[in-house]
C-alpha cells in the first residue's frame, strides 16, 4: 500500500540528491534543537517576577557635593518632601534597586552555638526604613513590618532587625519559621540581627545570579553623600514627578545632582538585555533555517517531478490515482525526513553535550529533538504537497506522446 | 572566454529563475547570518592595544588568604598599588579606579552635572595613548605632590567651554576649583580593556583626576570593591589600609627582559610583603598579562557570542548543502544540452569552467544580498537593543569578506555539481533527445 519498496529503489538508483537532503535535516535537526532548547531557557529566565510593583516603583540618584550641611536631617526633609508630591503612593531610601546589575549582597553566619555556626547562602542587603515594603510593593506573608521607632540612621552595621525573602528563609531555616531567629553580621555572636518578617518574594540586583531570590532587609536609613531613593507613584506619572522632584529637592539645597530616574522595569528590559538578545537572534535563525530547509526540499520536490514526467504519466495511464502520485512522494520524502530525523536528534544531542561542557549551559533535554522532527514532518508534508499536487495532474497522454 | 561564460551563466540564470533565486537567497541568508554574528564577535574580541599589546602589562597580585578566593583578583589593594608605585623597573606604570563627581563652572546658572571620573597618574595618557587636542597630561611631580588639575576630553570641553581652549581655565569638581590642563580628543577604546571590572563596553571617562588627591579628596570608588577579609571600613583611611581590591595597576615595560627583571622586582615584593605577615597564601605571586592575554582571562567575549558564531557557522553549512544539491538538480537538468556542446567539441574543462562560471556568479549575488541582510539585522537589533554603536556598525573588513565567504563557499558547493555534469557521457543524454 505504501510502496516502499520501489520508493527506496527510486532512491537508490540516484542517491546524490537524497543523500544531501539528508545532510542537510541532519544539521538542522541538530541546530534548531539546541536553539529552542537555549531560546526557552532564555524565555524561563526573563520571566521569572522580581516580587515588586515593577510598573510603579521607580528609584533615583541623589548626590550632595556640599560638605558643610547635615546630611541626616537633610536626607529626612527631601524624603518627607517626596511623600508629599502628589501621586507619589511611597518612597524610601535604599542601598540597592532590585534587577539594577549593581548593589550590596552578603552573607551572614546563622547556628545556636559558635561550633555549630555556619554561614548563609549570599543575599541581596537591601537598607531601608518602615517605608520600604510598601514602596516596593513586596508581599508580606510572615511577622511584621519594621515600627517607625526601630529604624536606625547611619552606617549598615547599626541593623539590628531583618525582613527576609521566602526563598532567603527556605535556604537558611528550612521549614522552620524564621520570625525570631537571630543572623549575624560578622562572626558567631557579633552584630546579631532579629528576624521580625518574611516576604513572598523579593528579587535582588544581578539577575544571572544562582541566589536572585535571596534577599535581606534590615532596618536602616543609610547617610550617605550618594543616595539612592526609591519611589512608588501612580503608572504614567514618572516623566511629571521627575520634574517635580528634582526642582523640589534642588530648591531646598542647589549643591546636589539629582538624576538617573528609572522604572524597574527599565531596568528588567536592560539587565535581560543579553538574553533577550540571544534568543531574538537564535529564534531568526531557527526561523530563516526552516523557512531554508523545505524551500530547498519542495525545489528537490520539483525537480523530481520534472525528471520523472515519463514514469508519472506511466503509472498514471496503467491506473495509479492521483492520490497515489502524492503518496508516493511523500512516503518517499518522509523515509529521508525520518532517518535524517532520528541520526539528526543523535548529533544534537552530541552538541548539546559539547555545548554543557564547554560553556555554561545547562543539559539539552530530549523533548526539544523530538518536537524539532515533529515539526520537520509537518513542514516537510507541506513543502512536498504543493509541488506533488502538480505532479498528479500530469495527464497520462505525456508518457505516450514521446516514448 | 570568461566573459562568454559569464553571458551563458547570466542566461541559463534566467532559464530557471526560481532554482536560482532559491540558491541566492540560501546562501545570502546563511552569509548574512554569519556576518552579523562574525561581526559583533570579531568587533568584542578586537585588541585595541595594536602594536602596544605586548609593552602594557596588567599586575595581579595573590595577596588574599588561603582561605579566600580561589583566583587572581582583577585588582589591587590600596596598599599595594601605593607601594608598586615606588619601583623604577617599568618606563611608565600608573594605578587608577573610577569615581563620580558633580561638576560644576565659574557660572552661577550652571546645573551641576554628575560625571564618571578616572582617578589615574600621568603615565595614563602616554601609556594608553590617550591623544590631546590642547596642552597635555599633568606634571609627573604631581603624582607625589598632589595639585588640583584636571584633564576633560572634548565632548566635554565643547559641553562646558564651546570647544575652545580652556587651558588654565577653572572647573569645580564637588565644588574644590581644578585647574584644567589637557583636553583629550574623543577618545574611547573598545573593549575599554584597561579597567573591565564593571563591563569592558561602555564609554571612556571624561574627566581625569590625579591618583595623589585620592587620600585628600577621599574619592569613592564606583568600580568594584571587593573584600576577603573581614575589617571595619568606615573610614577613608581604614580602606586605604584595607584588604579590599578596588584599584586597577598596568605597567610598560620596553621588551621581554625588561618585563622579566619587572616579574622578579614583584616576587621580591610579595616575599618582602610576606615578611611583615601579609600574603598568607601558599599562592601568593605576582601575575603580569599583556593585553591580548588579559582580554583572554578576563573572558571579554560572552559566551553567548561564541555560541552563536558556532551555530551560525552550522548555519551556513545547511545553506550550503542545500544549495549544493539545487545546484545539482538545475545541471543535470541540463544535461541534454551539455551533450550537445559536448559532442560538438566542447572539451570536459571548458564545460567544468563554464559551470562553475555560473556559480560564482549566484555566490557573488548571495555575498552582495547577505551584505545587506547582515546590515539590516545588525541595524534592527542595534535600534532594537539600544546597543552600543561600536558592536553594531558593519566592519570595514566585513565588506571584502562576506562576498569572498559567498563565492568561496558557492565554488566548493559547486564543484561536485560541475564535476557531475562534465563527466557524464554525452551520448547517454543524446540518445534521449
Amino acid at each position: 500500500m505504501l510502496q516502499i519498496k520501489p520508493i527506496l529503489s527510486t532512491l537508490m538508483r540516484n542517491k546524490s540528491g537524497p543523500i544531501l537532503l539528508l545532510i542537510q535535516i541532519i544539521l538542522s535537526v541538530a541546530i534548531v534543537a539546541n536553539a529552542s532548547f537555549i531560546i526557552s531557557e532564555r524565555l524561563t529566565l526573563m520571566d521569572r517576577a522580581s516580587g515588586t510593583a515593577e510598573e510603579q516603583v521607580f528609584d533615583f540618584r541623589l548626590y550632595s557635593f556640599d560638605k558643610n550641611i547635615d546630611l541626616e536631617s537633610q536626607i529626612q526633609r527631601d524624603m518627607r518632601a517626596i511623600r508629599d508630591l502628589p501621586g507619589v503612593i511611597d518612597a524610601s531610601t535604599t542601598s540597592m534597586v532590585p534587577l539594577s546589575g549593581g548593589g550590596w549582597s552578603s552573607g551572614y553566619t546563622v547556628g545556636s552555638s559558635e561550633e555549630t555556626a555556619k554561614d548563609t547562602e549570599n543575599t541581596a542587603v537591601y537598607y531601608g526604613d518602615e517605608h520600604m515594603l510598601n514602596t516596593l510593593g513586596v508581599e508580606l506573608i510572615e511577622g511584621r513590618n519594621f515600627y517607625e521607632e526601630e529604624v536606625l540612621t547611619g552606617s549598615p552595621d547599626l541593623a539590628t532587625h531583618g525582613i527576609v525573602s521566602k526563598a532567603f528563609a527556605k535556604a537558611t531555616w528550612g521549614d522552620d519559621t524564621a520570625i525570631g531567629k537571630t543572623m549575624y553580621a560578622g562572626d558567631f555572636g557579633n552584630m546579631p540581627i532579629k528576624v521580625v518578617g518574611v516576604v513572598d518574594k523579593l528579587q535582588g540586583a544581578w539577575v544571572n545570579s544562582d541566589s536572585l531570590d535571596n534577599s535581606v532587609i534590615l532596618n536602616i536609613k543609610l547617610v550617605n553623600v550618594f543616595t539612592k531613593v526609591l519611589v512608588r507613584a501612580e503608572v504614567g506619572t514618572l516623566a511629571q514627578l521627575k520634574q517635580e522632584i528634582t526642582t523640589t529637592l534642588l530648591k531646598d539645597n542647589r549643591n546636589r545632582v539629582v538624576e538617573n530616574f528609572t522604572l524597574i522595569s527599565e531596568h528588567r528590559k536592560r539587565v535581560y538585555r543579553n538574553h533577550e538578545l540571544m534568543a531574538t537572534v537564535l529564534s531568526m535563525m531557527v526561523i530563516l533555517l526552516l523557512l531554508i530547509t523545505s524551500l530547498g526540499l519542495a525545489g528537490m520536490v520539483m525537480f523530481n517531478i520534472e525528471r520523472r514526467t515519463k514514469q508519472i504519466g506511466t503509472r498514471r495511464a496503467l491506473g495509479a490515482k492521483k492520490r497515489d502520485i502524492i503518496s508516493f512522494f511523500l512516503v518517499e520524502n518522509y523515509i529521508i525526513c525520518v532517518v535524517g530525523g532520528v541520526i539528526g536528534g543523535l548529533v544534537a544531542v552530541q552538541l548539546g553535550q559539547q555545548l554543557m561542557t564547554v560553556y555554561s549551559l545547562p543539559k539539552l533535554e530530549l523533548i526539544y529533538p523530538i518536537a524539532t522532527i515533529a515539526g520537520l514532518l509537518v513542514l516537510t508534508t507541506i513543502a512536498v504537497i504543493l509541488p506533488a499536487r502538480k505532479a498528479a495532474n500530469i495527464s497520462p497522454a505525456i508518457a505516450t506522446r514521446s516514448v | 572566454m570568461f566573459f562568454y561564460y559569464l553571458d551563458l551563466a547570466w542566461r541559463s540564470i534566467k532559464k530557471t529563475p526560481f532554482l536560482s533565486l532559491l540558491m541566492v537567497l540560501a546562501i545570502s541568508i546563511g552569509i548574512g547570518i554569519t556576518i552579523t554574528t562574525l561581526n559583533v564577535y570579531q568587533l568584542m574580541s578586537e585588541n585595541p592595544a595594536g602594536e602596544r599589546t605586548d609593552k602594557l602589562v596588567a599586575v595581579q597580585l595573590w595577596s588574599q588568604d588561603k582561605d579566600a578566593w580561589k583566583e587572581f583578583n582583577a585588582q589591587l589593594t590600596y596598599q599595594d598599588a601605593y607601594n608598586l608605585r615606588q619601583s623604577d623597573v617599568p618606563v611608565r606604570q600608573t594605578a587608577m579606579f573610577v569615581t563620580g563627581l558633580a561638576v560644576q563652572t565659574e557660572d552661577p546658572d550652571f546645573v551641576p552635572l554628575l560625571e564618571a571620573v578616572r582617578v589615574t597618574d600621568s603615565d595614563f595618557f602616554d601609556m594608553f595613548s590617550v591623544p590631546f587636542i590642547y596642552g597635555k597630561a599633568w606634571d609627573k611631580s604631581v603624582d607625589t605632590e598632589a595639585v588640583y588639575q584636571v584633564v576633560i576630553n572634548e565632548a566635554l570641553n565643547q559641553q562646558l567651554f564651546a570647544g575652545e581652549d580652556s587651558i588654565g581655565k577653572t572647573l569645580y569638581l564637588d565644588s574644590k576649583p581644578y585647574q584644567i590642563v589637557g583636553v583629550t580628543k574623543t577618545w574611547s577604546p573598545s573593549p575599554l580593556y584597561y579597567d573591565i571590572t564593571t563591563g569592558a563596553f561602555k564609554d571612556s571617562a571624561q574627566i581625569f583626576v590625579p591618583f595623589s588627591l585620592a587620600p585628600i579628596e577621599e574619592f569613592q570608588s564606583w568600580g568594584n570593591n571587593q573584600s576577603w577579609k573581614r575589617e571595619p571600613i568606615n573610614t577613608y583611611n581604614q580602606r586605604l589600609s584595607s584588604e579590599m581590591h578596588w584599584i586597577q595597576y598596568w605597567a610598560e615595560v620596553q621588551d621581554d627582559a625588561q618585563r622579566d627583571e619587572y616579574a622578579q622586582w614583584l616576587k621580591r615584593y610579595v616575599e618582602q610583603q610576606q615578611l611583615l605577615g601579609r600574603f598568607d597564601s601558599p599562592e601568593a605571586a605576582a601575575k603580569l598579562s599583556n593585553v591580548e592575554q588579559w582580554l583572554e582571562i578576563n573572558e571579554v567575549v560572552p559566551e553567548d557570542n561564541k555560541i552563536l558564531v558556532g551555530l551560525s557557522g552550522l548555519f551556513l553549512l545547511v545553506c550550503l548543502v542545500n544549495m549544493l544539491g539545487l545546484l545539482l538538480a538545475k545541471f543535470l537538468k541540463r544535461a541534454p544540452e551539455v551533450g550537445v556542446r559536448r559532442a560538438i567539441g566542447a572539451s570536459r574543462a571548458q564545460i567544468f569552467a563554464q559551470h562553475m562560471v555560473e556559480v560564482g556568479l549566484i555566490g557573488f549575488g548571495g555575498g552582495v544580498l547577505g551584505l545587506l541582510w547582515a546590515w539590516g539585522s545588525l541595524s534592527m537589533l542595534s535600534a532594537h537593543f539600544d546597543l552600543e554603536a561600536a558592536l553594531t556598525q558593519l566592519d570595514l573588513t566585513m565588506w571584502v569578506l562576506a562576498p569572498t565567504i559567498a563565492i568561496a563557499a558557492a565554488l566548493i558547493a559547486g564543484v561536485y555539481p560541475a564535476w557531475r555534469i562534465c563527466s557524464t557521457n554525452p551520448s547517454v543524454h543524446l540518445k534521449s533527445q
